[in-house]
């Protein structure tokens, strides 16, 4: 039932990134409202996975990474709904909702054969740095998402492109999700990065094992803190907050993702 | 009952001839327009971009020469034609569908020279409330127009006809939109005193800038339009310390060297830690370096760039124009509708009363033979009446549904031949007859009147 209710929600992420995409090429905001009203109904049933699954007595380890991408799908389209609310920013859907449709079908694929593992007595901290590391980079992520919308207005507006069907937000609009989603996406990434480490010592020991996963999370982490320091004390300008979110996620995605598909 | 409609427009006359057609007070005209018999309600608008007249009539041959007659002679400044000028070359004529058509269109803006501007639809109100307030528009003409309102609405909501600006001041004002999120702390920075800065000194007025800078070569200039619209005013000396805080700067000022280069708008963009800058250039020759657009967070749009964002926002308006006219198209099916069935409310009304008027008579012929009292008289004449309307309530809805239909006018007709309708009341049993019917409105006998939505016209008209 839980699989089933990730291929729903995969489904209604689909509908709601090809509603806002032809919404905003044809262009119609009805289109456009209807594909952030279906990415609403798909984060009710995607969140309703995650319940059927534990109500059914057999929740994934969050650990497995179709686990993880669901739950970053699942946390990235929750706080960008929460943004969009006050900010008016449905254009973006169009970028978010095909991203939250991938993640979340390839979780409902691989989910029913995920085997569970048995952590011991220290399970809290693997589950611990799962959902606090995966909060960061889905909120990391949205920021990116953001900083790439910015990137494209700016250089439409640079090179006096007019703009073709609706419009995405405004660059201080974009601007303000990008501060907005790296302000709240970086400390849950340091937690998550601190509990990684109490896994490390209550699996294994000792902090760091060397594993490349840590070692390019942990450099990922360091990038992450100089980008905020830049941003937050007002040492960049727009454009390069936003290139340093489009690249700051980029090296995340390598440090987690990329290298756990690669080993 | 025709809809006849004349007029000409920006299509078809040039401005100088428009403004002799032009019309302050449409009132006398109108009246003397309804005064004639042939025309039964009338209305007029006048805007800089047209001067057209509709009317309804059941003469449209004499109502189409009434209204060459009142271009020719009424309305031309000095009662006659300029001189060089041909009727026939500048008036357009439309009828009916045509006519009904066309006010669909100039209300949603669709026949307008900048299309999707919003002022005609405030002007064709304007001049909606002038004509009922003479009397001359009635029942037909004002369901008419309130469909033509009702179809700009659908059209400004359905399609994005309106939504991109084309005029310069409100392209720049439109592209902060899209570089600023909010207004109400942004500070704008206006560098001259010529009309093209007073225009957008008015562009700017709504939209809730925290302060507006005006800065000129002569002060005093600056300080009348800073005056007039709540602004600051400088010299020109202090245009450098005015771009440290300021977010939007708009430059037309005569100047041989620009009035912000590259290492002043550099130093600016330091300064104010790459916040944007929003620079419009409007000065000929450019008072901004072009260069100032390479330093990040600068967006500087000289007046060619303007003019090309309005271009394209133009031929944008006019590729939803498809939609608006199938809105258009739409909504002109309806009103012919509804028209279509006023022609079958006199046929109904006629057929009603020529079988009252037979039941009528047959009632007082029986009565008379049979002797009943008082009571037994009205039970008969319940009867006869209930059976009369109960005959004729199938073919009586049947007419009016039919007659929304393109093919209704033969129901009509043949309603009509049928109950002989069109001939001489009474002759089908050689009575006298007439009492009942005469004072009801025949099809082809003349007006019904302006109060009365089934009164004008019949179905031959």
């Amino acid at each position: 039932m839980g699989a089933l209710l990730h291929q729903l929600a995969a489904l209604l992420y689909l509908g709601a990134g090809a509603a806002a995409a032809v919404g905003l090429s044809w262009p119609s905001r009805r289109l456009l409202r209807a594909g952030t009203g279906m990415l609403a109904i798909g984060v009710v049933v995607h969140g309703s996975a995650f319940a059927v699954f534990h109500l059914e007595g057999a929740p994934p380890p969050l650990t497995d990474l179709s686990a993880t991408v669901s739950f970053m799908a699942f946390v990235g389209v929750l706080f960008f709904l929460a943004l969009e609310w006050r900010m008016r920013i449905g254009a973006l859907v169009a970028g978010i909702a095909p991203v939250a449709a991938v993640s979340t079908l390839f979780a409902a694929l691989r989910l029913p054969h995920v085997v569970r593992e048995d952590f011991g007595a220290g399970a809290y901290w693997p589950h611990a740095h799962v959902l606090l590391a995966s909060a960061g980079l889905s909120f990391l992520g949205v920021a990116c998402l953001a900083g790439l919308a910015f990137l494209y207005e700016d250089r439409r507006l640079k090179a006096k492109r007019p703009a073709r069907g609706v419009r995405l937000p405004s660059l201080e609009a974009l601007d303000r999700v990008n501060g907005a989603a790296l302000a709240a996406g970086f400390p849950l990434l340091t937690v998550g990065v601190l509990t990684g480490l109490m896994w490390n010592h209550a699996a294994q020991g000792r902090l760091f094992t060397g594993h490349a996963h840590e070692t390019l999370s942990f450099l990922a982490w360091i990038v992450y803190g100089a980008l905020v320091v830049m941003r937050f004390r007002s040492y960049q300008v727009m454009r390069q907050a936003a290139l340093s979110a489009v690249g700051g996620f980029a090296l995340l995605l390598v440090a987690v993702i990329g290298v756990e598909l690669l080993t | 009952m025709r809809i006849l409609l004349a007029g000409l427009s920006h299509r078809t006359a040039p401005l100088e001839l428009r403004e002799r057609f032009a019309v302050s007070d449409p009132a006398p005209l109108l009246g003397k327009l309804v005064a004639c018999d042939e025309i039964d309600e009338a209305f007029l608008v006048s805007t800089c971009n047209r001067v057209e007249v509709a009317v309804l009539t059941r003469a449209p041959d004499a109502a189409r020469a009434r209204l060459r007659q009142l271009f020719r002679r009424d309305l031309p400044e000095g009662g006659a034609l300029p001189p060089g000028v041909e009727l026939d070359a500048v008036l357009v004529e439309r009828e009916d569908a045509d006519a009904v058509r066309h006010v669909f269109r100039v209300a949603a803006s669709l026949d307008s020279m900048v299309v999707g501007e919003p002022q005609i639809l405030g002007q064709l109100k304007d001049a909606h409330r002038a004509a009922v307030a003479c009397g001359a528009c009635g029942p037909i003409l004002s369901r008419l127009l309130q469909s033509a309102f009702a179809t700009a609405k659908r059209v400004r909501r359905d399609t994005r006809i309106g939504e991109r600006p084309v005029s310069v001041a409100r392209v720049a004002v439109d592209l902060a939109r899209q570089i600023f999120e909010d207004f109400d702390d942004k500070t704008a920075l206006l560098v001259g005193a010529g009309e093209m800065i007073e225009a957008a000194l008015e562009a700017l007025r709504g939209e809730g800038l925290a302060a507006v800078h005006v800065a000129n070569r002569t002060p005093a200039h600056a300080a009348s339009l800073a005056v007039r619209f709540g602004a600051a005013a400088h010299a020109l000396e202090a245009v450098p310390e005015l771009l440290l805080r300021c977010d939007v700067v708009l430059t037309c000022i005569a100047a041989d060297a620009p009035v912000i280069d590259l290492a002043r708008a550099s130093e600016a963009q330091r300064v104010r830690r790459g916040r944007p800058l929003f620079v419009i250039d409007i000065g000929v020759p450019r008072n901004v370096d072009p260069d100032v657009n390479r330093l990040d967070g600068v967006y500087l749009y000289d007046i060619d760039d303007l003019a090309g964002v309005a271009a394209a926002n133009a031929e944008e308006r006019r590729r939803e124009t498809a939609q608006g006219e199938a809105i258009v198209a739409e909504e002109e099916r309806r009103f012919a509708a509804w028209l279509s069935t006023l022609q079958a409310v006199p046929t109904i009304r006629h057929l009603r009363s020529r079988m009252e008027s037979i039941r009528g008579r047959e009632l007082e012929r029986g009565l008379a033979r049979l002797g009943l009292d008082e009571a037994q008289r009205a039970g008969v004449d319940a009867l006869t009446r209930s059976l009369v309307n109960k005959m004729l309530h199938a073919p009586l809805t049947r007419l009016r549904e039919e007659a929304e239909r393109e093919e209704g006018f033969a129901y009509l007709e043949a309603a009509r031949v049928l109950f002989g309708l069109d001939a001489p009341e009474g002759g089908e049993d050689g009575g006298a007859g007439g009492a009942h019917g005469s004072n009801e409105s025949s099809p082809r006998d003349g007006r019904g009147g302006r109060g009365g939505a089934g009164g004008p016209g019949g179905p031959s008209a």
